[in-house]
């Protein structure tokens, strides 16, 4: 447990109220947006300048207490959970929109803004941040640049380490350090900034972010398409991507999700169908119509049963509703639910497909289909309604055959959520062991202490 | 801790279950955008459900303190992928924790001595009033719950005008539809607790529109409190029971049985849900419940008045009105449309729909009296959304939201009328 004194000294910097230290608050602490991980911390804080959180760090430093960074714990790696007690530093009254700069196309916020509340703020000057993990309507500016966090737009506009020009950090050791600037282009020196999109809140706390904006585009078409073969509806997306379009988003829905979404929404989905696209085409009007009458064209001949342009804006929305609906679909369907994040190249989705077919099989579990089909992050969810450890164990290496089907492809470990906790046991089959060597290097340089969200990424 | 029983959370495990931590009520929950602490989100809150049925945690104040952080807005669920109904399993914790520990001082007192028995509450209320002009202020227009300001009597609330002739005693139990019309249904009123003792007028003028659409209405003498305060919020579900067998009791052969309350209207339905203790109460209040219609139900969807039907009274004429949805009526049991359809329909008067009209008051009951402040600042967004259509007069169909509106425009922007919707009607 944490002394008296060192509460008292954390009261004394952040104030009486944003400490919480009682048995039920801590509780609410000790998870986040993964099924299994459960760790309480032993006092959380609330700090709401980068002044306060450098004290908070000396003190932590000084008594090599554990601080775990935290936004709105949407995160789906573990790695917002507190493993060995200590602070959680919970960034969300830490929520201010500095600036926002239509000129320079910049906008500097601070780590608790909700990502929701960016957008709003933003869509009054028609600027665009592209970056959008589903988790948008919570998650924290922080949090997105921790974990470096993309979406479904990813396969257009990239993820979020491509707008982040600036960030300010307090290292372990409370020093504020500030990087990059308000320039899209800065050759100076090493890059730091990427250290940090990605850092999963193991090297600092980011405390003020500058963000590279761009203008909205003017128009966005949705075309659905439904495909009686999953894998013919993989080859179309390469298809797509070989002739020259890369299109806002192309999402991809399984026959499962249609019929839970449908079950929950009612839109006339046909139940019987195999696989769902959506795919959105943005930019200017001229440029949308063409390039949606060319996928329009493509679905067809790939195969497509329908394949459709939604009217209107209203239309387009009701099946991006259900495609955001699809994921409750899936975490509602048992107990354990495992969505997996593993990325193949795009150009190999429909060997992967196969593939995952054949595990399925192998080790009787199903494995559900829904993600970003346009950058091969299609998220085979696994799930079961059993407790028996046989079962479990047996979920485990299905997880692990589909792992390596991708690695095999090609692939990655993790597109988007990141290692966290959740993924550590497999970091050293996806990584080149110098690779982890040398992250433990860095990780020793700013964190001497491991006091900074330790046991995280890499098993020890 | 094993030894406590958790009765009604034992009833919901399987809701409790359905939550998958997704933290996406973080953007609607009102007390958790006010306070962004998890442990008053309703994912938060779930978890304390779990880790007390899981025995990590125990039943004490601090629990309970939380559990009763929330307003039952039911904006989580609405919003939520899983459709995890939180603030029900909220109410399970909370009648799990009264039968363990009981209620905070004096709202248990209360619950079961006064608001149970309408003719105890009633002789108070004639008491209080007495003294009201003299020895409190006398606050026009400021209303709520009773059962709240009775509580809140304790606390120094602000106090609203106690009628000096109660409604059951100036209307007689069965009125029939007027000029010897042929009743076309029979339907029962209740009036609910504001309507009986302070704004008896308002409960008149529903009965005289339904009587003139050939409606016989029968106004029992035996009804009571809804309960909501008691069981809802307290979770005393054992009171709860003993005023839903009264008002269950009270309501023999009626076709419908119209309220013109929010809250009244969505606690007649849930007695079912939460307090069937029996094969008999399920089958009694599931009947019962299947009667209610607000009356913004009732009128267009039942006798489905005509745009005509509805005249707007001279106060209100020339008036730029707006609605806010009482969380009872829009969520939990999903009237939204109807009663735009009345204002709409009103000739003479200009309706404007604010922004996030269905975003929750802050009031909630028995929550405010616990968390004041937090209310006020929830409330304080509503005004916002008011001041943005500058509407003369707010418009809802909850005596609770109406005291919160009142006292928040009046402290946070231009003072605004805020009235009842069939006070507007002619």
């Amino acid at each position: 447990m944490l002394s008296p004194g060192i509460i008292a000294q954390l009261e004394k910097i952040v104030g009486k109220p944003s400490v919480l230290t009682t048995k039920e608050d801590l509780a609410t602490y000790s998870y986040d947006g993964t099924t299994t991980w459960s760790y309480a911390p032993e006092v959380v804080v609330f700090p709401t300048s980068t002044v306060q959180i450098s004290e908070i760090m000396k003190l932590a430093s000084d008594n090599r207490i554990a601080v775990t960074p935290r936004g709105s714990g949407t995160n789906i790696s573990g790695g917002s959970v507190p493993t060995r007690g200590g602070i959680v530093l919970c960034t969300t009254k830490m929520n201010r929109i500095l600036d926002v700069n239509k000129a320079n196309l910049t906008a500097t916020v601070e780590p608790g803004v909700v990502l929701q509340d960016f957008y709003t703020l933003l869509a009054k000057d028609n600027l665009f941040y592209p970056p959008d993990p589903q988790s948008y309507l919570s998650c924290t500016m922080g949090g997105t640049i921790a974990e470096n966090s993309g979406g479904p737009l990813c396969i257009k506009y990239g993820v979020t380490k491509h707008y982040v020009l600036g960030l300010e950090v307090v290292l372990p050791s409370g020093y504020v350090m500030n990087i990059g600037g308000l320039t899209v282009k800065n050759r100076t020196g090493y890059d730091l900034l990427p250290l940090f999109t990605g850092s999963e809140g193991t090297l600092g706390i980011i405390t003020k972010i500058t963000l590279r904006l761009i203008p909205k585009p003017a128009a966005r078409k949705t075309i659905m398409a439904i495909f009686d073969d999953m894998t013919l509806a993989g080859a179309v997306v390469s298809s797509i991507l070989a002739n020259g379009i890369v299109p806002a988003k192309i999402e991809f829905v399984d026959n499962f999700v249609i019929r839970r979404i449908e079950e929950k929404m009612q839109i006339g989905l046909p139940v019987d169908a195999n696989t769902m696209l959506l795919i959105d085409a943005d930019g200017s009007l001229a440029a949308v119509e063409s390039e949606a009458e060319h996928i329009l064209e493509l679905l067809k001949s790939g195969g497509a049963r329908i394949a459709r342009l939604a009217k209107d804006e209203a239309e387009s929305l009701v099946y991006w509703k259900a495609r955001s609906a699809g994921f409750a679909a899936i975490y509602s369907a048992a107990r354990t639910v495992v969505a997996e994040d593993v990325t193949v190249p795009r150009d190999r989705l429909s060997d992967f497909i196969k593939k995952l077919d054949e595990i399925s099989k192998k080790f009787g579990f199903p494995i559900v289909l829904i993600g970003h089909a346009g950058d091969g992050n299609i998220h085979p969810s696994v799930f079961t309604n059993s407790r028996e450890k046989e079962d479990l164990d047996r979920l485990e290496d299905t997880l692990t055959a589909i792992f390596e089907a991708a690695l095999e492809l090609g692939g990655t470990l993790s597109g988007e959520h990141g290692i966290g906790l959740e993924k550590k046991r497999l970091l050293s089959k996806a990584l080149d062991p110098m690779a982890i060597e040398v992250m433990k290097q860095i990780k020793a340089i700013f964190d001497p202490n491991n006091i900074m969200n330790p046991d995280k990424i890499w098993e020890v | 801790m094993k030894s406590i029983k958790l009765t009604e959370l034992a009833k919901v495990e399987k809701e409790i279950e359905q939550c998958m931590k997704c933290g996406f009520c973080a953007f609607v929950c009102p007390v958790y955008q006010e306070e962004k602490v998890e442990a008053g989100l309703a994912r938060g809150k779930n978890e304390l459900v779990k880790r007390l049925i899981s025995g990590e945690l125990e039943i004490n104040r601090e629990l309970a303190d939380r559990l009763h952080k929330c307003t039952a807005c039911m904006t989580c669920t609405a919003n939520c992928p899983a459709k995890a109904p939180i603030p029900r399993i909220v109410v399970a914790a909370r009648a799990d924790i009264a039968s363990s520990i009981g209620m905070r001082f004096p709202y248990g007192f209360i619950y079961r001595n006064i608001l149970a028995k309408r003719n105890v509450m009633g002789r108070l209320l004639s008491l209080s009033s007495l003294f009201q002009s003299t020895l409190m202020p006398k606050t026009n227009g400021f209303l709520r719950h009773m059962p709240d300001f009775l509580s809140g009597l304790v606390k120094g609330r602000q106090i609203p005008s106690v009628a000096s002739k109660f409604l059951h005693r100036q209307l007689p139990e069965v009125n029939r539809p007027a000029g010897g019309m042929r009743p076309v249904m029979r339907v029962g009123y209740f009036s609910g607790c504001m309507n009986e003792f302070v704004l008896p007028h308002l409960g008149k003028k529903v009965v005289d529109i339904l009587t003139r659409h050939g409606v016989e209405v029968v106004m029992p003498k035996a009804q009571g409190c809804c309960g909501a305060a008691v069981f809802l919020g307290a979770g005393d579900f054992k009171t709860g029971r003993k005023m839903a067998d009264a008002n269950v009791a009270a309501f023999k052969d009626v076709d419908y049985i119209v309220t013109d309350c929010a809250t009244c209207s969505c606690t007649l339905t849930e007695y079912s849900h939460f307090l069937a203790d029996t094969p008999e109460r399920k089958e009694a209040y599931g009947k019962f419940g299947s009667k209610i219609r607000h009356i913004t139900q009732f009128l267009t969807d039942v006798l489905q008045l005509p745009a005509s039907a509805f005249m707007a009274s001279a106060e209100v004429k020339g008036k730029k009105i707006t609605w806010h949805d009482p969380c009872h009526l829009n969520r939990h049991l999903g009237v939204k449309e109807q009663p735009r359809r009345i204002l709409g329909s009103l000739e003479g008067v200009q309706y404007l729909e604010m922004p996030n009209a269905d975003r929750c008051c802050g009031m909630g009951g028995q929550f405010n009296l616990l968390n004041y402040e937090l209310s006020m600042q929830i409330a304080q967004k509503k005004v916002e959304s008011i001041e943005a259509v500058d509407a003369d007069i707010v418009v809802t169909a909850c005596p609770g939201c109406q005291l919160q509106l009142t006292e928040a425009t009046n402290r946070f922007g231009k003072p605004r009328k805020v009235m009842g919707i069939m006070e507007i009607l002619d």
